[in-house]
């Protein structure tokens, strides 16, 4: 739920997702919802000369379980508050 | 339209259905549910390599191990287009409303979020 | 699962989990990603020869097969000749 919230803070910005076929797209993150997929705007394959199968493709939709990691845009993500929140999270859980 | 909608209104239909592991069955729909388990009936069973043929009388289909399905000359009859879309609408007013309940009424609470100063 | 609303009725390029590449129009979808595609075609890339095209009709796709669903602009798709591009097929997914 954390990492959904992390997501959220950061639509339209500009990221990379690398999928688990190797495939690199970059593009601004228009949506998440709660299995991570993703919406993708104005997107550019890393590689196009050896994967053209995505050249009419502008925007595009990407399952959370074929992602393998995203880039984010460190400037936008603060680490310190996320750290905090992840242990206020824990001890939550751990009081349940 | 749903799916799921779909699959039922293809009853009694010719359809092939792959599997994850390649095989393919071919056949006229008997019946489904909402986990896409399948019955179909006079069916063509393929190997993935397409080599080898059975055929069965009927056969069941468990729906994790299916890929897709490949739905061949589905008439859908427009009332059945009009209930789809309604079921649909009711059943995005519901989530609406139970999403009603506030922010975080779902899933716990999400700290992260909340403790972001508002730009 | 709103963020697959959009593309409803619109063409798209699905790709698969075993890396097969299908255009079609986005008919329906649930709660899993599972998805109705109707009018589909799949898209056979090789090093050899152009992309060939083979019509497979209505198709329900299971959400767990789906790797990527991409909106196609028209005007872009079909500015490119088919038959010029050379490529490796898309590269199944690999845990």
């Amino acid at each position: 739920m954390l990492i959904f919230s992390v997501f959220k803070t950061l639509t339209d910005q500009r990221v990379t997702v690398e999928l688990k076929n190797d495939l690199s797209i970059t593009g601004v993150l228009k949506s998440v919802d709660q299995f991570l997929n993703i919406r993708l705007d104005s997107i550019k394959v890393l590689d196009e000369a050896r994967h053209p199968h995505m050249m009419a493709v502008k925007n595009c939709f990407i399952r959370g379980s074929v992602v393998r990691y995203v880039q984010l845009p460190a400037e936008h993500v603060d680490t310190q508050l996320l750290e905090d929140a992840t242990r206020r999270e824990a001890a939550n859980q751990s009081k349940r | 339209m749903l799916p799921l909608s779909l699959l039922s209104a293809a009853q009694n239909k010719p359809m092939l259905v792959e599997l994850k592991n390649g095989e393919t069955f071919n056949g006229h729909l008997v019946n489904c549910d909402n986990f896409m388990n399948i019955t179909l009936r006079e069916v063509y069973q393929t190997s993935a390599d397409g080599d080898r043929f059975w055929k069965l009388k009927e056969c069941y289909i468990r729906g994790s191990t299916v890929t897709c399905a490949q739905i061949k000359y589905l008439r859908v009859p427009d009332t059945l287009l009009d209930s789809v879309k309604e079921e649909q609408a009711r059943a995005r007013e519901a989530s609406r409303s139970a999403r009603g309940a506030g922010p975080g009424s779902r899933g716990g609470p999400c700290l992260y979020f909340h403790a972001l100063p508002r730009i | 699962m709103s963020s697959l609303q959009g593309y409803i009725d619109r063409r798209v390029l699905l790709v698969l989990q075993d890396g097969r590449a299908i255009v079609g129009v986005l008919a329906g979808f649930d709660q899993k990603s599972n998805i109705v595609v109707s009018d589909c075609r799949e898209r056979v890339y090789s090093l050899d020869e152009g992309v060939d095209e083979i019509p497979l009709g209505l198709y329900l796709v299971k959400g767990d097969m789906i790797a990527l669903i991409g909106e196609i602009d028209d005007a872009i798709d079909q500015a490119v000749d088919p038959s010029t591009i050379r490529a490796e097929p898309i590269t199944p997914i690999r845990y």
